[in-house]
């Protein structure tokens, strides 16, 4: 059983126009998508703005409807849960932003921002364990009981994120959806928050769905890799396997256009022409067609199911091998 | 005689909380028809010296202490206000990182190249030139797109329009401060490809502002690296990636990510970018490094020549590593400073 299995899911947003805000058209953000997160394991979602990465991570966790598909944590499906027992469930799972500062109240001290979370879910008896709690969790995050009564405004950008991080943590959930963690970040602090989260999953065992654009982060921190391209996965893998040997065309380019630092190993380059069409009218066959380097005349018509090209890795290209 | 020529340049800014010292005793120079990056984190006083190239940052607040900019042999710093219009996209252009911010929402992208036009090449201002501007720079049906809006295009779109803006007036230096950071990694690649080509069809000089290390290989003739408003490190671009000198460029370079690498354990550099108005004493590089030696808190290191054309600000560049590269299981940050 699966930690979290995601069938089918879809969301639409309605683009709605006029008076009576009539639907017209909609956005198909996550269209038709499947997979799964083991216990104690990192997938990584890649995929450039506009993709539909974010609202996939969100509706996991049921803080986006999802417009049809069914959504099972340990088992037991969430989809149609509301209330109380949805509340209970979402102790199990928490979200880590991509915005450190956007996503803290600036009229909180920490102390609060992380006992809230202990106080709606009753994790604390009382005031000394709350503190030890609070004090535990800092110390978790690589801060120290001193930050407690602060501000968040008092953080740097890395601080912040540990703060988050914290919060995050203050349920013990067993699903940490990482929604871009460390893009707003520079690259020597980057790397401190990737180990952190590294070291938390090896000290606490619990399962991160990790949502970043850069490849090479992902490919660091997830044993499993999902690409997704206009709402849809183009490729599940293998971490290793998707970046030595990417099926898909798009995963192809994403890879060759990540700047490499060392000038020996250079690659080949693969610029794609143009830009990523707009998911309200998503061109029709295969959505990559446009833009792919090798598309033929069925690309435009018939959409690819994703397909086995090797044990373990899947893509969704009519030419794949 | 180079391009543009800085020397020992001092940049304070003065704000409520005290002065901040953003750029200190910064020399850099660019010859025609070179590409140069200037590299570093936020905060460390990049833009500040790129913006100081044609002046652009008002002053109040910020504060010239010392130091002279001298493009095309004329000191920028000591210019009249009419002769500073006269090298802002004459001489000098800029291409900046938030193409939506930089552009006027309410003109068409057309008529925004054309004032372009209008005050530089007054001569060229018509239509036509517009288009072979918009077809210059990649924009594909550019008789209409010419009279698009600002939000009916694309963010990969609206920086090559920035960049059509900036090389109407046939600048000598193109200075691109972080072009590409709002941007997707495929989107990435069509720009600095598109500025690459651009150099050698224009004939112009480039400086290259950047935090992200990968993309000097792929364009940079010389690379200066900042820390704290100083110049760490200098050297051309491929002698520094395949060996960095400084302790900083070192651990800057072990800390990105390598795509093809696998799961291994990130090299991270433990603390953070110190605050600019609470600098420590000494290397300023010297809390976070791991060379440092007893001394390197005291003493603050010129930046010297440590082999012909290569300059660093670190007298143990040459010595062994006390440890290597610090990986602690939990990094401990500084305490963070109080703001009032």
């Amino acid at each position: 059983m699966s930690l979290l299995q995601v069938q089918n899911l879809k969301v639409h947003f309605p683009v709605q126009h006029g008076v009576f805000g009539r639907a017209h058209a909609f956005v198909k953000a996550v269209d038709d998508v499947s997979f799964a997160v083991e216990a104690n394991e990192t997938v990584g979602l890649v995929g450039e703005s506009g993709c539909g990465k974010t609202t996939l991570g969100r509706a996991c966790l049921r803080l986006l409807e999802p417009t049809s598909g069914r959504i099972d944590f340990e088992g037991e499906e969430i989809t149609g849960l509301n209330g109380a027992k949805l509340r209970l469930l979402r102790r199990k799972f928490q979200m880590v932003f991509q915005d450190p500062c956007g996503s803290l109240d600036p009229r909180m001290t920490i102390e609060q921002i992380i006992g809230e979370a202990l106080d709606i879910h009753k994790l604390a008896d009382n005031a000394g364990a709350r503190q030890r709690r609070i004090e535990g969790l800092l110390q978790a995050a690589g801060l120290n009981a001193g930050h407690a009564p602060r501000y968040p405004h008092e953080f740097s950008g890395g601080q912040r994120q540990r703060i988050g991080i914290a919060r995050a943590l203050a349920v013990e959930p067993e699903l940490i959806v990482c929604d871009e963690p460390v893009s707003a970040l520079d690259v020597s602090v980057q790397a401190q928050i990737i180990n952190l989260l590294q070291d938390l999953q090896h000290e606490r065992g619990m399962a991160y769905l990790f949502i970043a654009h850069d490849l090479a982060v992902v490919e660091h921190i997830a044993r499993r890799v999902l690409v997704m391209y206009l709402g849809k996965v183009v490729e599940i893998g293998e971490a290793k396997a998707v970046v030595r040997s990417p099926r898909h065309p798009y995963t192809q380019a994403l890879i060759s256009a990540v700047p490499v630092v060392d000038p020996d190993a250079k690659r080949p380059r693969i610029i794609l022409p143009g830009d990523v069409p707009s998911p309200i009218n998503p061109p029709g066959g295969c959505p990559f067609h446009p833009r792919c380097p090798i598309a033929e005349t069925r690309c435009r018509t018939e959409v690819p199911l994703l397909r086995e090209a090797a044990p373990g890795h899947w893509a969704a290209c009519h030419l794949a091998r | 005689m180079p391009l543009l020529e800085i020397k020992d340049l001092t940049l304070e800014f003065r704000t409520d909380s005290g002065t901040v010292r953003a750029v200190e005793g910064l020399s850099l120079a660019i010859d025609a028809g070179e590409t140069v990056c200037l590299v570093g984190e936020s905060g460390c006083g990049k833009s500040a010296t790129a913006l100081s190239i044609a002046r652009l940052l008002p002053s109040p607040p910020a504060n010239y202490l010392s130091g002279e900019v001298f493009l095309n042999g004329r000191d920028v710093l000591r210019m009249s206000k009419a002769e500073l219009r006269a090298i802002r996209g004459g001489v000098v252009s800029y291409v900046f990182q938030e193409p939506g911010a930089s552009l006027n929402p309410v003109f068409r992208v057309g008529s925004q190249i054309k004032e372009s036009l209008k005050l530089h090449r007054p001569e060229t201002a018509t239509n036509d030139e517009v288009i072979r501007l918009l077809k210059l720079v990649g924009i594909p049906a550019p008789e209409s797109r010419r009279r698009d809006y600002p939000h009916q295009m694309s963010g990969g779109m609206l920086q090559r329009i920035m960049i059509a803006m900036a090389i109407a007036s046939h600048p000598k230096l193109l200075i691109a401060d972080e072009p590409t950071t709002a941007l997707d990694v495929t989107i990435q690649a069509q720009i600095i490809e598109l500025l690459r080509e651009l150099k050698q069809r224009l004939d112009m000089s480039i400086l290259l502002i950047t935090h992200n290390i990968g993309i000097v290989s792929d364009i940079a003739d010389r690379v200066f690296v900042m820390y704290a408003g100083q110049i760490v490190e200098s050297a051309p671009a491929i002698e520094m990636l395949k060996r960095p000198l400084h302790p900083y460029t070192q651990a800057l370079m072990a800390s990105v990510p390598k795509l093809g690498a696998g799961a291994q354990r990130l090299t991270a550099i433990p603390g953070a970018v110190p605050n600019p108005s609470a600098l420590p004493g000494g290397c300023r590089f010297h809390p976070r490094c791991f060379k440092a030696q007893s001394d390197c808190s005291v003493s603050a290191p010129e930046l010297r020549e440590a082999e012909s054309n290569r300059l660093v600000r670190c007298p143990y560049w040459n010595s062994n590593p006390k440890s290597e590269i610090r990986n602690p299981k939990s990094p401990s940050e500084p305490a963070p400073s109080s703001k009032p």
